[in-house]
């Protein structure tokens, strides 16, 4: 619907009166560069603070146009193909480090900010924003995905330390929950709300959070295993050890191929059967803050499992790498598909054998990382060149591997190819009560034009 | 008549033990912990979440609120039956439903009594984190509802940060289920949210909270200062030297002699404030933390530091914090607990902000809290008898929480807004930020049967609330 000219020109036009011309971008040209999955949208708008956010949405709500909250672009692959916005509302001038508190360890930030940019001034003194997200993300973006990533074992997703955000509901109606202090518990808890709310309820405009002291000193600890099975049996005896990893990563032999400098052997040289050559380890990457005298211990403990004990720059590397890993397999293999899986830790050995048996049923290769203690993995599919799947068999494939799974577990595609997502739902069930989050959906974007189409309740 | 009907009716669904309505024992459940008051017309002790969804419908059919009631240890109001209505009781929904050692969770009905499920879990070499004072006494479904902290949040978290999952039953009787046993769920997090709603939501028939392993070594320190100011100095010296011990509370002199008084904790008489430290985890590091934080103290003024040397004298120690608010019903009428939050590097100025309110006032404030979140108990000493005195105590209170919010802090660290707070709620939020609260509530408990007048102010409250100087019982 907003693919015409005349209809990207009214669109603009009734912003620039309202925003000026300068928060406004309807140049085709420039607009390029916010196409979700390809789909470039009718204008977007540049607000500098809430205010503009809010009286932007309350002409779109009147005009009924679709808006896709924008921040650093890294994130919107994610969620059902959406209906093609007419505006996207981007946070790109809302990037300000709001207040930075290093002796209460709090900071406050516009959604604009980027993650690496707060993680930046936090280390300045020595202190930690554990939010994991990708180069670009912002903290909005970060916060509508519920970013995770390797830290997610010591310090919990983003909602254990989010301690107040800001934002901008459907119809234009600004709203708050929590605050600076690190405890509080005045009012609803609206950060859990909005924290992986996928930009369905909301445009966020600004949060807070609460910073750990970046650990002085780190050393990791690689532990090989033949199985999956044998890694989470040591899993087992590890959470019920005095032992609190920052990061306990489990890394499958597929997905080590991509952790490498050099170029990753083929899947296609690998037979869908057998998986890989038997050398290929599984691999649980144990990450501790530690002095001396701790780690002396710890490598007592871990001796009979380690192979190899990293530090310093190799860490650093390893960690990178491993921080790197969709880019990595994304330059390979654009088509893969990746899941989100959240499940009870035990199930997680037999929640690696479904993947296997469902990629190699679909021409797929699985690979997996993910939390070992919390039970968070990203699953990929990696599809085999020499017989690529179709369409149809990325949602085979994923309905084949989510029937594999108990109903404590979630699957989320949150990558795969555009087309493919008409096949099937990229969210897969949840536990929770569906008829409530609607209610939700309705009572925050009552003309429902946050996100349209994309998100779990519609 | 039909209203006489009523009780009968409650017996068929719940049996005939099950409901009280006879006014001397509906004034038990007149109060919590808080000030507040308010008498229920019945009290029903429900043994299933069905009979919780069909009292639930019931009462909307009669046109009856429904307030839900743990322990009644609550301290901002949130269980007392404000306009009569039934009072859902969980004292026979106290079962441990399970305990899923490998996947780290317990579930529990919601009248299970917090220490309860951590003794339970003991043999296993588990706990549950969180931790309130009344901890022996208050229940997993009352932490639910104000998620509750503790001590040892200032490491662990509060109560939200340890639930995974919910079976709710909503006002129309629709039984609900929230997240489940693994970290998260597809969707809105609406376990996260229906923490610390105060009943206003919905209510918690079935829990799933994350277990958490007994630590290797704890060392518990105590710091000994002279000066309450020093004392305070020395909470922003650990926060920023980077060190999180698993707890730090703050008694000031008043506080603690009136403890040592009661309990002999063994805290010194003649100190002006004493901080009481834990650390927790692996033997070595515990062993090293203790050290530093030894270090830290004396040198942001601590006269003395001891290291209890052995687990009776450790318990003595947190046996004279949690049962401080019991040492003080010994020598006051009566006390009001205040449960303002603050940055940390603000507490120097807000503990001489209370001294002054104190004596602008003429009353006796003790002081008694988590400084290592920055969450504040002024307790106001009080004689409720005395209706000056307890305007007095009102204002106070007010002009305390009024001090939290300009210094960029909140009303409530852990006890919840209730009835308590209501007013200040107008102070502390916008118009369209409770407009957006209201419309969630409206989302899952339309006609506001559940809990009414609870936590969100009505908009009127809000016009009248603007004047100060007008705190009240609520």
């Amino acid at each position: 619907m907003s693919s015409t000219t005349a209809t990207r020109n009214a669109i603009a036009s009734r912003f620039e009166g309202l925003l000026g011309s300068a928060c406004v971008v309807s140049e085709p040209a420039s607009l390029e560069r916010y196409a979700i999955e390809g789909s470039v949208p009718g204008a977007v708008l540049l607000p500098e603070d809430a205010e503009q956010i809010a009286s932007a949405l309350r002409i779109a709500g009147e005009e009924r146009w679709p808006v896709v909250p924008f921040g650093g672009g890294t994130h919107q692959h994610i969620g059902r193909v959406a209906e093609d916005a007419d505006v996207v509302l981007s946070t790109e001038r809302m990037n300000t480090i709001a207040a930075y508190d290093p002796g209460d360890l709090t900071i406050a930030l516009a959604a604009g900010a980027t993650v690496a940019q707060a993680r930046a001034a936090c280390a300045q003194h020595r202190q930690l924003l554990p939010i994991e997200a990708g180069a670009g993300s912002t903290i909005g973006g970060a916060m509508a995905v519920a970013a995770t990533g390797p830290l997610q074992c010591a310090f919990g997703g983003i909602r254990e330390f989010c301690i107040g955000v800001t934002f901008v509901t459907g119809d234009g109606l600004p709203g708050r929950g929590g605050g600076r202090v690190v405890k509080n518990v005045a009012g609803y808890d609206l950060m859990k709300l909005m924290i992986g709310s996928h930009g369905s309820l909301g445009v966020i405009t600004s949060a807070n959070f609460k910073l750990f002291p970046m650990p002085p000193v780190t050393a990791t600890f690689l532990c090989e295993f033949d199985s999956a099975a044998a890694l989470f049996r040591f899993r087992d005896s590890l959470v019920k050890s005095p032992m609190s990893p920052l990061c306990a990563e489990v890394i499958s032999p597929a997905a080590a191929e991509y952790l490498k400098e050099s170029e990753p052997r083929d899947p296609d040289s690998w037979s869908p059967n057998g998986a890989l050559a038997p050398q290929t380890p599984w691999l649980l990457a144990l990450r501790f803050a530690a002095s001396d005298r701790v780690l002396a211990r710890l490598r007592h403990d871990l001796a009979s499992f380690t192979s190899q004990e990293i530090r310093a720059h190799d860490e650093n590397r390893f960690w990178g790498a491993v921080s790197q890993l969709e880019k990595h397999v994304l330059a390979r293999h654009p088509n893969a598909m990746f899941f989100q899986v959240s499940l009870p830790i035990s199930e997680s050995a037999a929640m690696i054998e479904a993947a296997e048996a469902s990629a190699t049923n679909f021409n797929f290769v699985a690979g997996v990382v993910g939390r070992a203690t919390v039970g968070s993995f990203t699953v990929v599919f990696l599809p085999l060149a020499i017989d690529p799947p179709a369409v149809t068999q990325f949602a085979g494939a994923a309905s084949d591997f989510r029937s594999r799974l108990s109903r404590a577990a979630s699957a989320v595609v949150v990558r795969c190819p555009r087309e493919a997502k008409h096949h099937f739902d990229i969210w897969g069930s949840t536990p929770t009560d569906i008829e409530l989050m609607r209610k939700i959906k309705r009572a925050l974007d009552p003309y429902s034009i946050l996100n349209r189409g994309r998100f779990f309740v519609e | 008549m039909f209203s006489r009907s009523i009780p009968g009716k409650l017996r068929k669904i719940v049996g005939r033990d099950a409901v009280l309505d006879r006014p001397a024992d509906l004034m038990l459940y007149e109060y919590d912990g808080s000030l507040a008051r308010g008498a229920p017309q019945y009290v029903v002790f429900p043994q299933s979440t069905e009979q919780v969804s069909e009292l639930v419908k019931f009462a909307a059919r009669e046109g009856l609120s429904i307030v839900p009631r743990g322990a009644g240890t609550g301290l901002s109001g949130g269980s007392i039956a404000r306009n009569g209505g039934i009072v859902l009781a969980f004292a026979r929904m106290n079962r441990i439903l399970e305990i899923d050692v490998p996947n780290l969770r317990a579930t529990v009905q919601p009248g299970v009594v917090n220490l309860e499920l951590s003794n339970a879990l003991a043999p296993h070499g588990f706990y549950f984190a969180p931790d309130p004072s009344s901890q022996k006494a208050c229940t997993i479904g009352g932490n639910v509802a104000e998620n509750s902290g503790g001590p040892h949040t200032l490491a662990y978290g509060v109560t939200v940060n340890h639930v995974t999952g919910l079976e709710v039953v909503l006002p129309d009787g629709r039984i609900a289920q929230l997240g489940g046993n693994a970290g998260s769920a597809a969707g809105y997090d609406l376990t996260g949210f229906f923490v610390g709603s105060e009943g206003t939501l919905g209510i918690a028939t079935a829990i799933t909270v994350k277990i958490t392993r007994l630590p290797e070594s704890v060392a518990t320190l105590l710091a000994i200062y002279d000066n309450v100011q020093n004392a305070a100095e020395s909470v922003v010296a650990l926060t920023s030297a980077g060190i999180t011990p698993a707890a730090i509370e703050m008694l000031d002199g008043w506080t603690l002699r009136a403890v040592e008084a009661s309990v002999h904790a063994g805290y010194p008489l003649d100190s002006a404030a004493v901080l009481l430290i834990e650390v927790e985890g692996l033997r070595e590091m515990v062993e090293e933390h203790a050290e530093a934080i030894q270090a830290l103290c004396r040198k942001s003024g601590a006269r003395e530091v001891r290291v209890a040397r052995d687990e009776t004298e450790r318990q003595l120690l947190w046996k004279g914090r949690k049962t401080a608010f019991g040492a003080i019903g010994r020598i006051s009428h009566s006390y009001y607990v205040q449960d303002g939050v603050i940055p940390r590097t603000r507490i120097p100025e807000t503990l001489a902000k209370i001294e002054e309110i104190g004596r602008k006032y003429s009353l006796t404030i003790g002081n008694i809290f988590h400084a290592g979140d920055g969450n504040l108990h002024p307790l106001i000493l009080f004689d409720s008898r005395d209706a000056d005195q307890t305007q007095r105590t009102l204002d106070a209170g007010r002009e305390i929480l009024e001090f939290c919010i300009s210094v960029g802090g909140s009303i409530t660290g852990e006890h919840g807004v209730g009835m308590e707070k209501q007013d200040l709620m107008c102070s502390l939020f916008t118009d369209s930020e409770r407009e957006i609260m209201l419309r969630l509530r409206q989302c899952f408990n339309p006609n506001s049967l559940l809990n009414p007048e609870k936590m969100l102010p009505s908009p009127r409250l809000c016009r009248e609330a603007v004047s100060p100087g007008h705190a009240s019982l609520g």
